[in-house]
C-alpha cells in the first residue's frame, strides 16, 4: 500500500470548502446574526459553542460506528477512521468547552460549574483521552485495533449517559438541540438566562455555523486519515526493508 | 465421532447450557476465594487503610469528615474494586486457564457474566465491611434499604464495565497501571448519581423516594448499557 | 480426522504460517517438530480453535474451522506447556470444574476414574500449586481427556519434566493412543516422544518441509534430516 505524500484532489477541495465555510460562519455570526436581547454580543459565541459541541458528538458517533465495522471486517481503514475521529472529536469537545466557558463567565458569573452536564462532558473527555493510553500500551497492530474498537464502543456509553443524565437531572445548562420533549423541558427550566432562538436569523446563523463546523470536521478527518496512511505505509516499508536486509545476509 | 455427538447435545436448551456455564465459573471463583481468601482480604485491607488515612487527614474536623463520607465510600469502593478486578482476571492468566475456558463448549458471554457475578460478590462482601466501618467512624445511617439498593446496583454497573476493561488491560504491557486510567472515567457517569443518591440519605430524616428516583433510574440505565456492551464485545477481547 | 490445507497466518506483515498442509487420520499419532519461531504454537492454537487463520482450510472431524469451532470444541483436548489448571484449587476441584463446563454425565465417577488413571487419586484433595511439575502434567492430561475427546493436542508436553516424569508421560500417551485417540503433538525436542508416534513432520519457517513414517527412519537419521533444515534458518535468524 503506497500512498502519495501529495494532497489529492478531493482533499484539496475539502480543505478549501472548510476554510471558506468557516470564514462565512464568522461573517454570519458577527454581522448577520442579531444582537441577543438579554446577553448582548457575548451570545455570538454560542454559534461556535454549539457548532463544535455538535461536531464533537458526531465525531464520537462516527468513531463508534467505525469501531463496530472494524470488529466485523477487521480492516485497518476502520481503525484509522476511529482513531482520526476520536482525536478530532476531542479537539472539538475542547473547543466547545472553552467557548462555553467564555460564555459562562457573563451568563453564570463563573468560568466553570460542576453541573451534571459539564461534569459529564469532562468525564467523556477523560474517557476518550484514555483511548490513546490504551492504544499506546499495545504493540500488536491487530490486537490494538480490536481493543481500541471495543473501548470506543464501551466509551460511547459515557456520551449516552451525558445525554440521558441531563434529561433526567435538573441542569442549569440550556437545551438547544433536541426533540419536542427536550425543548419543552428547556423552555421550562434551562432557558431563563438565555431567551433562545427568538428570531429566524438566529436559526439561520446556527445552521450556517453547524454546517461550517461539519465541513471542518470532514476536512480534518480526511487530512488525519491521510497522515495515518502515510505513517502506516512508512512503518510497513521499514518492516519490508528490515526483512529484506535480513534475507540478504543469509 | 465418539459418544458425544453434536446431535445428542443439541437437545440441551441454550439457556440451560449458558446458566450451567455461568454457575460453574462463579462456583470456581468462590472456591478459589474460599481456599486463598486473597481477593477479599486484599480489598478489605486496602479499604481500611484508605479510610483510616482519610480519618487522620480530616481528624481536626470530624464534621468535614462526615460530609465527605459518601464520596470517600465510593472512592474506596472504586479503588479497591480495581484490585479485585485485576486479581480475578489475573487468575485466568496465571496458568493460561483462559485458554481452557475458551476451548470449552460454552458461550463466551457465560465467561463474562460469570466473572461479573463473582467480582460483584467480592465487592459486595467488601462493602459490608465498609458499611460497618463507616457507621463506626462517621456515624452515618448506611444501613438504609435504599442506600443498600444503590450500592448493589452501582457495583453491578461498575463491575460490568470493569470486567471488559480489565480483560483488555491485563493483556497489555502496563497492566495494573492502565486499569484505573481507563476504568475510573468510564464509571463516573454511574458513580456521580450513586454518590448523590447515597448522600441524600445521610441525614436523620429520610428523603422522599421521588428525590432519588432519577438517580436510581440513571444507575439502572448505565447497568443495562454496560452489560449489553460487555455481552456484545467480550469475545473480541478474549479471542484472537 | 484433522485436515489442514494451505493454512496461512499473518501478523501484520509477518507471515508465521505460509501454507501448511497436513492430514492426520483417525487414530493416528503425528508429531510436528520445528525450532523456535517455526510457527508450531501458532498452528496449534489455530487447530485448538483459539486463533483464527488468515486463510486456508482447517477441518476437524469434518467440521470447518473457525466457522464450526463451537461444535469442534467438545471433541478436542489440549495439553500445553502451560497447565491450564487453577493452582489454588485441589486436583479434584479442577477436574470437577471442567466436568461442569463440558456438562458431563455422572461427573464425580468420571473425575475419580481420571484421577486414578493418572495416579493422583491419593492427592485429590491437595491444591495443584503443591504438585511437582510431573504431577501437574499428569493432571493436565486427565483434564484434557476428561470429556473423552477424539483428538488430543499436545503442545510441548515434555517441557520441564525429569526422566521419570517423561517416562510416565510416555506411558500415558501410549495408553491414550491405544484407546484410538487421534493425537497431534508439537515439540522442538527430538529426544522425547518420537518413538511413540506413527508419523513425524518437520515444520520450518511456516511450512511443512518433510514427513516421514517413524518406522522408516532411525533416530540418528532423522536428527541429520532435521538439522539439515533448521541450520539454514538459524543462519538467517542470526542477523537482528
Amino acid at each position: 500500500m503506497i500512498t502519495s505524500p501529495r494532497f489529492d484532489k478531493t482533499l484539496r477541495i475539502f480543505n478549501w470548502v472548510a476554510a471558506a465555510s468557516i470564514f462565512i460562519a464568522l461573517l454570519v455570526a458577527f454581522f448577520y446574526a442579531p444582537v441577543e436581547r438579554t446577553m448582548g454580543n457575548v451570545q455570538r459565541i454560542f454559534y461556535f459553542h454549539v457548532g463544535s459541541a455538535w461536531v464533537g458528538a458526531i465525531a464520537f458517533f462516527v468513531a463508534l460506528a467505525a469501531g463496530v465495522l472494524y470488529l466485523r471486517k477487521s480492516d485497518r481503514k476502520w481503525d484509522t477512521l476511529a482513531l482520526a475521529s476520536v482525536e478530532i472529536g476531542l479537539v472539538f469537545l475542547t473547543m466547545a468547552t472553552v467557548a462555553g466557558s467564555v460564555w459562562g463567565k457573563p451568563a453564570w458569573n463563573t468560568w466553570w460549574l460542576w453541573s451534571p452536564r459539564l461534569t459529564l462532558i469532562t468525564v467523556a473527555w477523560l474517557t476518550y483521552a484514555a483511548y490513546f493510553m490504551l492504544r499506546g500500551a499495545i504493540e500488536d497492530e491487530e490486537r490494538r485495533g480490536r481493543f481500541a474498537a471495543v473501548y470506543v464502543i464501551v466509551a460511547f456509553v459515557t456520551i449516552i449517559m451525558a445525554y440521558v443524565s441531563v434529561r433526567i437531572l435538573r441542569d442549569i445548562h440550556p437545551v438547544v438541540v433536541g426533540g419536542a420533549m427536550e425543548s419543552a423541558q428547556g423552555a421550562s427550566e434551562g432557558l431563563q438566562e438565555f431567551s433562545g432562538l427568538d428570531s429566524a436569523k438566529m436559526g439561520i446563523s446556527l445552521t450556517v455555523s453547524t454546517t461550517a463546523f461539519s465541513f471542518l470536521y470532514i476536512a480534518w478527518l480526511l487530512n488525519r486519515i491521510r497522515l495515518q496512511r502515510i505513517a502506516d505505509a512508512v512503518k510497513d516499508l521499514k518492516i519490508q526493508v528490515t526483512t529484506r536486509l535480513q534475507g540478504d545476509h543469509a | 465421532m465418539s459418544e458425544h455427538t453434536p446431535l445428542t447435545r443439541a437437545s440441551e436448551s441454550e439457556s440451560k447450557v449458558f446458566l450451567t456455564a455461568v454457575w460453574a465459573i462463579v462456583w470456581k471463583d468462590l472456591r478459589i476465594e474460599q481456599h486463598t481468601r486473597q481477593t477479599i482480604s486484599v480489598m478489605v485491607m486496602f479499604s481500611v487503610v484508605t479510610v483510616i488515612m482519610f480519618n487522620f487527614a480530616l481528624e481536626a474536623n470530624l464534621d468535614a469528615a462526615r460530609n465527605v463520607a459518601t464520596g470517600l465510600l465510593w472512592a474506596t469502593i472504586l479503588l479497591a474494586g480495581t484490585l479485585g478486578l485485576n486479581r480475578s482476571l489475573a487468575i485466568e492468566r496465571e496458568n493460561q486457564t483462559i485458554d481452557a475456558l475458551l476451548m470449552a463448549p460454552i458461550p463466551r458471554n457465560a465467561i463474562y457474566l460469570g466473572k461479573v457475578i463473582s467480582v460483584t460478590l467480592f465487592t459486595l462482601a467488601l462493602e459490608v465491611v465498609l458499611i460497618l466501618l463507616f457507621i463506626v467512624f462517621f456515624d452515618k445511617p448506611l444501613w438504609r434499604p435504599v442506600v443498600l439498593l444503590v450500592l448493589v446496583l452501582g457495583t453491578i454497573g461498575y463491575v460490568a464495565a470493569g470486567v471488559i476493561v480489565t480483560s483488555m488491560t491485563i493483556q497489555t504491557r502496563s497492566r495494573e497501571v492502565l486499569l484505573p486510567v481507563l476504568l475510573l472515567p468510564l464509571s463516573l457517569p454511574l458513580v456521580l448519581p450513586s454518590a448523590t443518591a447515597v448522600a441524600l440519605y445521610m441525614f436523620p430524616q429520610q428523603p422522599v423516594w421521588g428525590e432519588v428516583q432519577s438517580a436510581v433510574s440513571i444507575i439502572i440505565i448505565y447497568d443495562l448499557l454496560m452489560l449489553t456492551a460487555g455481552f456484545l464485545t467480550y469475545h473480541f477481547v478474549v479471542e484472537s | 480426522m484433522i485436515q489442514i490445507q494451505g493454512l496461512v497466518k499473518q501478523y501484520g506483515l509477518n507471515l508465521v504460517l505460509r501454507g501448511v498442509d497436513l492430514q492426520v487420520a483417525e487414530g493416528e499419532f503425528v508429531t510436528l517438530v520445528g525450532s523456535n519461531g517455526a510457527g508450531k504454537s501458532t498452528l496449534m492454537r489455530i487447530v485448538a480453535t483459539l486463533l483464527q487463520p488468515t486463510s486456508g482450510q482447517v477441518q476437524i472431524g469434518g467440521w470447518q474451522l473457525p466457522k464450526h469451532a463451537a461444535k469442534v470444541r467438545r471433541h478436542i483436548g489440549l495439553v500445553s506447556h502451560q497447565s491450564l489448571l487453577y493452582g489454588d484449587l485441589t486436583a479434584a476441584e479442577n477436574l470437577d470444574f471442567f466436568a461442569r463446563l463440558y456438562r458431563l454425565d455422572n461427573s464425580s465417577e468420571r473425575v475419580m476414574a481420571a484421577l486414578k488413571k493418572v495416579g493422583l487419586f491419593a492427592r485429590q484433595r491437595d491444591p495443584v500449586s503443591t504438585f511437582s511439575r510431573g504431577m501437574v502434567q499428569r493432571l493436565t492430561i486427565a483434564r484434557a481427556t476428561l470429556h473423552e475427546p477424539d483428538v488430543l493436542l499436545l503442545d510441548e508436553p515434555y517441557t520441564g519434566l525429569d526422566q521419570d516424569a517423561s517416562q510416565l508421560l510416555d506411558d500415558l500417551l501410549r495408553q491414550e493412543h491405544s484407546h484410538g485417540r487421534t493425537i497431534l503433538m508439537i515439540t522442538h525436542d527430538l529426544t522425547h516422544g518420537l518413538n511413540l508416534c506413527d508419523r513425524t513432520a518437520i515444520l520450518n519457517r511456516g511450512k511443512i518441509v518433510h514427513q516421514v513414517n517413524s518406522r522408516d527412519v532411525t533416530a540418528s537419521e532423522f536428527l541429520a534430516l532435521y538439522t539439515g533444515y533448521t541450520r539454514n534458518q538459524k543462519d538467517k535468524a542470526a542477523t537482528p
